[in-house]
């Protein structure tokens, strides 16, 4: 059988969904026996003009990471999609956005604020900016345009798989490898991942009617390594998040983060999260259930921590928008 | 010339059953809801009122049965947890709480369902459309 | 003629980066510009997580 043709890319990442890849060990010569890889800029030095210069649909599979923040972003996205038969979304961040979606509750003006002005180590007085487009003495540099939103790939362009994570445990990269390589995948727009949630496969100890009568800081307890989280107070998003991630963080006595994303057939796994908290919580009267839960910390940032681009809410996409506004000569980045 | 679009979750047994005593009373108020019946408040999922933002609604109403009084004996404290908890997480993502309401309304109370519209309606009025979370702000 | 290289991008490292190197009717190298095309906002929104978390959030600024 001829060897696939492999793309992986990066677009608002931090590597380590690159790095999961080697992090199959000696199970990475099975993937270099199956496929032939003809980008990944962390590993390879082919360029953006050797993707340019494919034919459409050249790679049998792309393993994009990384979430949309800017136009180079898109542009990528947009490019190996054309270039690509099946597109997987790999890892959190471009499945759901990610760590870098937390910059949906901020603003685009903050963070350009922050990182170029007011941070106590930047030396800026005169507020200089990243530009689109900067003329120097021999020609003209760009950069690519830092967009109001961040996105997921999906949000960009048809993704046929995710596999999620932050990053996706090595197995399943090797599962979906199999299933790729045998030709058994399952019908496009699938999770490759558990169809249920984390609870059901968490060892800790879950009573039949759990209620929590106050929230508390991971700092505050130490969790006694055999009850549920949620049973001693700790926020923990097992009830909402997929399952299939193998426990790392349950088996490190840390609560859930919700990195998987929300479980079958769910939309909005915030929503799922809040109602399951909601059930749980126990109250006399409606102002010690208000107190009870004005306790609980960053509610949004904790429900939607690798998700805030694939909520209900979440900002949509708009074809073409954030593209216009780089074509109308946007110079301030 | 923007007229609030309301969505509006009744439970069947009290507020629901009091919308039907307002019409059959003759009492005139805004048409600005869409009225969607539930069996229980505790049925709307946050989802359900996320994707009625997401949507378009300028504000959601969820009626429900007064703490004690609830066909399902809970539902309604269920409902009120998960409404608390939604109204700190809709500012997060661009939407004022208070275009989010629950109100306990009872199968007699039909006056108070059309207080509690036409006051909904003017709040929502004041507000403005609701803004969406499109790409935007060149 | 005068010419322009354009690296991009530049590989086998974390990051991404664009590398503009110009050079003279000679062929000589006179000046290279150095461009990093990315930025995510961390240093912004961390503000308002709770501090406990932030173990886990900021470790995503690099996973290698």
């Amino acid at each position: 059988m001829a060897k696939l043709k492999l793309g992986v890319y990066w677009a608002a990442t931090c590597g380590g969904c690159d790095v999961s890849i080697l992090d199959t060990h000696e199970r990475v010569l099975e993937i270099v026996e199956a496929a032939d890889i003809h980008f990944w800029p962390c590993a390879t030095d082919f360029k953006v003009k050797d993707v340019e210069a494919m034919d459409d649909g050249f790679l049998d599979v792309t393993l994009f990471n990384g979430a949309i923040r800017n136009s180079e972003n898109e542009h990528m996205a947009r490019l190996l999609r054309r270039k690509t038969k099946v597109m997987v979304a790999y890892g959190s961040c471009s499945a759901f956005g990610g760590i870098p979606s937390l910059a949906n509750f901020t603003t685009r003006e903050a963070i350009l604020k922050k990182a170029y002005e007011t941070t106590d180590s930047t030396v800026n007085p005169e507020g200089v900016r990243p530009q689109t487009s900067t003329e120097v003495e021999e020609g003209n540099l760009t950069l690519p345009r830092f967009y109001d939103h961040v996105y997921k790939l999906s949000d960009i362009v048809p993704v046929e798989y995710i596999i999620p994570g932050c990053p996706p445990p090595s197995d399943l990269l090797m599962t979906a490898v199999e299933a790729i390589v045998s030709g058994n995948l399952p019908p496009p727009g699938s999770t490759i991942a558990g169809k249920k949630t984390l609870c059901d496969e968490c060892p800790l100890e879950k009573s039949d009617h759990p209620k929590i009568s106050t929230f508390k800081r991971r700092f505050e307890v130490i969790p006694d390594g055999k009850t549920c989280f949620l049973e001693q107070g700790l926020v923990c998003m097992g009830p909402a998040t997929r399952s299939g991630c193998g426990n790392a963080c349950i088996n490190a006595n840390m609560p859930c983060r919700g990195c998987f994303g929300p479980a079958e057939g769910v939309k909005d796994q915030g929503a799922k999260m809040l109602s399951a908290l909601a059930s749980i919580v126990e109250f006399d009267d409606e102002d010690q259930a208000r107190d009870l839960l004005a306790e609980l910390a960053d509610p949004a940032g904790t429900f939607y921590r690798f998700g805030a681009s694939d909520g209900l809410l979440s900002p949509k996409y708009k074809q073409g928008s954030e593209e216009e506004a780089k074509a109308e000569g946007a110079k301030v980045s | 010339m923007y007229e609030p679009k309301i969505i509006c979750f009744y439970c069947k047994w009290c507020t629901y059953t009091g919308a039907d005593l307002a019409g059959t009373s003759r009492m005139k108020y805004v048409p600005n809801g869409v009225v969607i019946k539930a069996m229980c408040s505790s049925r709307v999922d946050p989802q359900h009122i996320l994707d009625a933002f997401s949507k378009g609604a300028d504000g959601v109403l969820i009626g429900g049965c007064h703490p004690g009084d609830c066909h399902y004996v809970t539902g309604n404290q269920l409902t009120y947890k998960r409404i608390e908890m939604l109204k700190r997480i809709l500012p997060e993502f661009g939407v004022d709480p208070k275009r989010l309401r629950l109100e306990w309304i009872s199968a007699a109370e039909g006056r108070k369902l059309v207080n509690v519209m036409n006051e909904f309606t003017d709040d929502l009025k004041e507000l403005g459309p609701a803004r969406q979370a499109v790409a935007e702000e060149v | 003629m005068s010419k322009r290289i354009t690296i991009d991008p530049i590989t086998r490292l974390e990051g991404h980066g664009k590398i503009e190197i110009f050079l003279d009717e000679e062929g000589n190298a006179t000046n290279a510009y150095f461009q990093i095309p990315e930025l995510r906002g961390f240093e912004q929104f961390c503000i308002g997580r709770p501090v406990e978390e932030l173990p886990r959030i900021t470790t995503r600024l690099c996973g290698v």
